[in-house]
């Protein structure tokens, strides 16, 4: 490795100046969609009807049509509020706790990342809505002063839930807009049709670039990432609650709230490093998220990895050291009972796999991370399988222990989250700037006073 | 490019430091040995709180160490050896593990063995929780602490000559590497040294709340001493209060965390209310421990948290002075609260003053170390090829 490090590393490849930023940052929207992308629209789109009318059937017939029986209750629906909740971490992480640790290479990652936090809270909140059955009545979640009298669950975490996943989206589509603020009025500005002008104005909310726009700007930039922060820890703290409250061992563990919100963001980023890997390419935007920025997304991921396997540890040791008899029989059940195949699948993916990101070749090969954030994604939805599942399907009572089988409808809706995912994010790039404009020219070279040789 | 900064000359910390350093020990061990003798087993667990305590000030700057190289962070450079010397007590700690391992007896249940035959959960755990164990894993856990020290230390020092920025890349790979051991071993320490207090208890966070403390400690050390350095001039001259305010940031994060994970803790084990945990918070809720319980939030949280919030708090020396000794005593009174519900002692009052002694030896130890270092080492780490770029460092 042959890094000066006497020297600040450029965030930007090959010397843009400020024009060709905008120019390549604009591009997409700009141009006209081509055949691709009508191609991978339609595929998204394919995906999401697949889901919608798994859906529709199962409100006709009733979520009877899903594997959710006794005695595993929980099964898909929260597995998949409880991936998608964590996915959107690494946007919040990425704009909020990496600005506030004056981390300058986010700014070319985290417009998308934020972006993805907000379509995969979407995907999460269908999920326990149509947990529930009776998806109209999702009114009463909120409470407030009825006829009925009728009150939700103060103490039930999944109410929880309700105010948590809702402020978090809240802010983060407040924190993403603020950011869109300026771009918008770059856009406004170089555009030239006249249907697109009107709507950047309106949403530049007539920033002008002045001073004291920049100032108040970056003041309230400020304040909103430091609401953020919590958020990153509450959201997914609360979602482990959901678990850990209960007294089912397996998952009733101290460790689930710091463990869940390491996981959500090991997830997270590696969902952000598998599409982004796609969009720099397609959209010629290498030279702004360079390599340099999936590597350190990377080691983040092994970072957060590790974290995830020492809660394995952690959970196994302790269920043995607490010689509690139900507690080591759930781990022993989930490593070598039925489910263990779940388990070290689990495992692999989680824990074996983002090892190769000790290495730098690794890092920075774009074959090898793929594969591995692959495996991220899909070792951290079993990760959420094996908690929910595995706990569930032998419990205190042996005469109701069963085996859990998804049904295609199950299978169904979750194709159809992805599908609405994917769709979310192929309309961003095409009508949003996907990376924000004025924050990279920010960290362009020479765009930043120095100190040299002025104290 | 010769730059005025690098003309640094390190001024030799007055005698009177050392001094300071030595009586504080001396008197701290005098007053807690006359409280050996007087009631032993109340007194070997002020010595095991004092003993947890300088570990994680030392260990939690170790850690500082490691993750500037790992994060690749610039404004930590000129204040790094700091963080250095605080962790080079370690490999001395080791040895102040000594008496507790000599009076197990009066520390650990577990190691009564008429008890944990006649309880099949104590017996359950005698694969972990056996004397002979239990050493080995006192003198491996310092051992990997020792040992990261001592290569990360040395590279940097003869970094100091050669200014060679392959040490620094050394110095990465051991860090990174140094990470995942240090997140076993500090759980080892802690499930040993205090959750195994009560050996009945369990909680698999516990390393990670330890963990919190321990970070904690090593940055407020730090600050304390950075701040007096640049009060008095100690410090190098181009040293601004935007150094600071990284470290306040830190504090005023860490603060948030620990408050984050023990309230997870707390909040899981009360809702649950399982009887084989809730003891534990029971113990620390019955009599004036409930005072100290509550003492707690207010002085390891609300307090350091209101403080630190507002933005120049964070790089305002006077207040980063305070609020840091201010959790240093918060980060005792934590250890104190884990460790003492689990006495077994009878007797009270009186000897309660003794309790004093310890912890003030262990500061005193601190300072001895530091000014011992300080006269035989840079405390500029001046070979270091972003010493530069950290001395440049403004927000």
């Amino acid at each position: 490795m042959n890094v000066d490090l006497t020297k600040e590393m450029p965030l930007i490849e090959g010397r843009l100046t400020l024009a060709q930023i905008e120019e390549i940052i604009a591009k997409p929207l700009d141009t006209k969609p081509n055949k691709k992308y009508f191609i991978a629209l339609s595929i998204t789109l394919s995906l999401l009807l697949i889901g919608a009318t798994a859906l529709l059937i199962s409100f006709y017939y009733g979520v009877g049509l899903w594997g959710n029986n006794q005695p595993v209750g929980w099964a898909f629906p929260i597995v998949n509020f409880v991936f998608w909740v964590g996915i959107g971490h690494a946007g919040t992480l990425i704009s909020a706790i990496l600005f506030l640790l004056r981390q300058k290479w986010r700014t070319a990652i985290a417009r998308f990342a934020e972006a993805m936090t907000i379509f995969a809270v979407i995907c999460a909140a269908i999920f326990p809505i149509i947990h529930t059955g009776r998806f109209w009545l999702a009114g009463y979640l909120m409470p407030y002063p009825n006829q009925h009298n009728l009150w939700v669950n103060f103490t039930s975490p999944l109410l929880w839930d309700v105010f948590a996943v809702s402020t978090y989206f809240t802010v983060s589509l407040v924190f993403w807009y603020v950011g869109l603020i300026p771009d918008f009025a770059v856009l406004r500005d170089r555009t030239s049709s006249k249907i697109k002008k009107v709507f950047y104005t309106v949403f530049s909310l007539g920033w002008r670039n002045s001073h004291r726009n920049w100032q108040h700007y970056e003041k309230a930039y400020t304040l909103l990432a430091g609401f953020a922060t919590p958020l990153v820890l509450s959201v997914h703290t609360i979602v482990s609650f959901d678990f850990a409250v209960s007294i089912m061992p397996g998952w009733h563990t101290t460790i689930f709230p710091p463990y869940f919100v390491a996981g959500a963001i090991f997830s997270g980023f590696a969902m952000v490093v598998t599409v982004l890997i796609f969009v720099r390419k397609i959209f010629d935007m290498e030279q702004l998220i360079t390599l340099d920025h999936l590597d350190k997304m990377n080691r983040i991921i092994l970072a957060t990895g590790m974290m995830v396997g020492y809660a394995y540890g952690m959970e196994f040791f302790m269920a043995w050291y607490s010689g509690v008899q139900f507690e080591q029989f759930v781990f022993i059940n989930r490593a070598f009972g039925p489910y263990a195949w779940a388990y070290w699948i689990m495992v692999t993916c989680n824990v074996v796999f983002p090892q190769l990101f000790w290495f730098r070749k690794f890092r920075r090969s774009i074959p090898v991370m793929l594969v591995v954030v692959i495996f991220v994604n899909v070792g951290m939805w079993f990760e959420r399988f094996v908690i929910t599942v595995t706990s569930l399907h032998r419990d205190y009572l042996p005469s109701s222990w069963g085996y859990y089988t998804p049904t295609l409808y199950d299978f169904g809706i979750l194709i159809g989250s992805f599908g609405l995912f994917f769709t979310l994010v192929l309309l961003f790039v095409k009508t949003l700037p996907s990376v924000s404009i004025s924050e990279i020219k920010a960290v362009a070279d020479g765009a930043q006073p120095t100190h040299h040789g002025s104290h | 490019m010769e730059n005025k900064s690098m003309e640094f000359v390190q001024k030799p910390l007055p005698e009177s430091v050392l001094k300071t350093g030595i009586i504080l020990l001396i008197a701290g061990v005098v007053i807690g040995v006359i409280g050996l003798l007087l009631d032993f087993d109340r007194m070997i667990f002020s010595y095991l709180i004092a003993f947890v305590f300088v570990t994680t000030v030392s260990l939690g700057a170790l850690f500082m160490v490691s993750l500037e190289y790992i994060t690749n962070a610039i404004w930590s450079v000129p204040i790094r050896r700091i963080m250095e010397f605080l962790a080079s007590a370690l490999p001395i700690i080791m040895v102040l593990s000594v008496p507790i391992l000599l009076s197990m007896h009066s520390l650990f249940h577990w190691t009564h063995t008429e008890a944990v035959a006649n309880d099949p959960f104590l017996s359950g755990k005698e694969p972990y929780l056996n004397t002979t164990f239990f050493i080995i894993r006192v003198i491996v856990v310092f051992a990997v602490w020792s040992l990261y020290y001592f290569m990360v230390t040395g590279n940097s020092r003869k970094q100091d000559l050669t200014k060679d920025q392959k040490l620094s890349h050394r110095n990465l790979v051991f860090s990174a590497a140094f990470i995942p051991l240090f997140a076993i071993t500090i759980s080892i320490f802690a499930v040993d040294f205090l959750m195994s207090l009560e050996p009945h208890w369990f909680s698999t966070i516990f390393g990670i709340y330890v963990f919190s403390g321990t970070v904690l400690a090593g940055l407020a050390s730090v600050t304390i001493i950075i701040v007096m350095m640049m009060e008095k001039g100690y410090a190098h001259p181009a040293l601004r209060n935007d150094h600071l305010f990284s470290l306040g940031a830190l504090l005023f994060g860490f603060v948030n965390f620990w408050a984050y994970i023990a309230f997870s803790q707390y909040m899981l084990i009360w809702y649950a209310n399982l009887p084989e945990e809730t003891f534990w918070f029971l113990a620390r809720w019955e009599g004036y421990w409930v005072v100290i319980s509550l003492l707690l939030i207010i002085v390891h949280f609300i307090v350091p948290y209101i403080v630190l919030l507002p933005q120049p708090a964070k790089m305002d020396p006077k207040r980063l002075k305070f609020i840091s000794i201010w959790i240093l005593v918060a980060h005792l009174l934590d250890i104190y609260w884990l460790a003492m519900p689990q006495m077994h002692s009878d007797k009270s009052g009186f000897y309660a003053i003794f309790e004093i002694g310890f912890p003030i030896a262990a500061v005193g130890l601190m300072i001895v170390v530091f000014a011992m270092n300080y006269k035989k080492f840079n405390i500029i780490p001046v070979g270091d090829p972003k010493l530069q770029r950290g001395i440049n460092f403004r927000i």
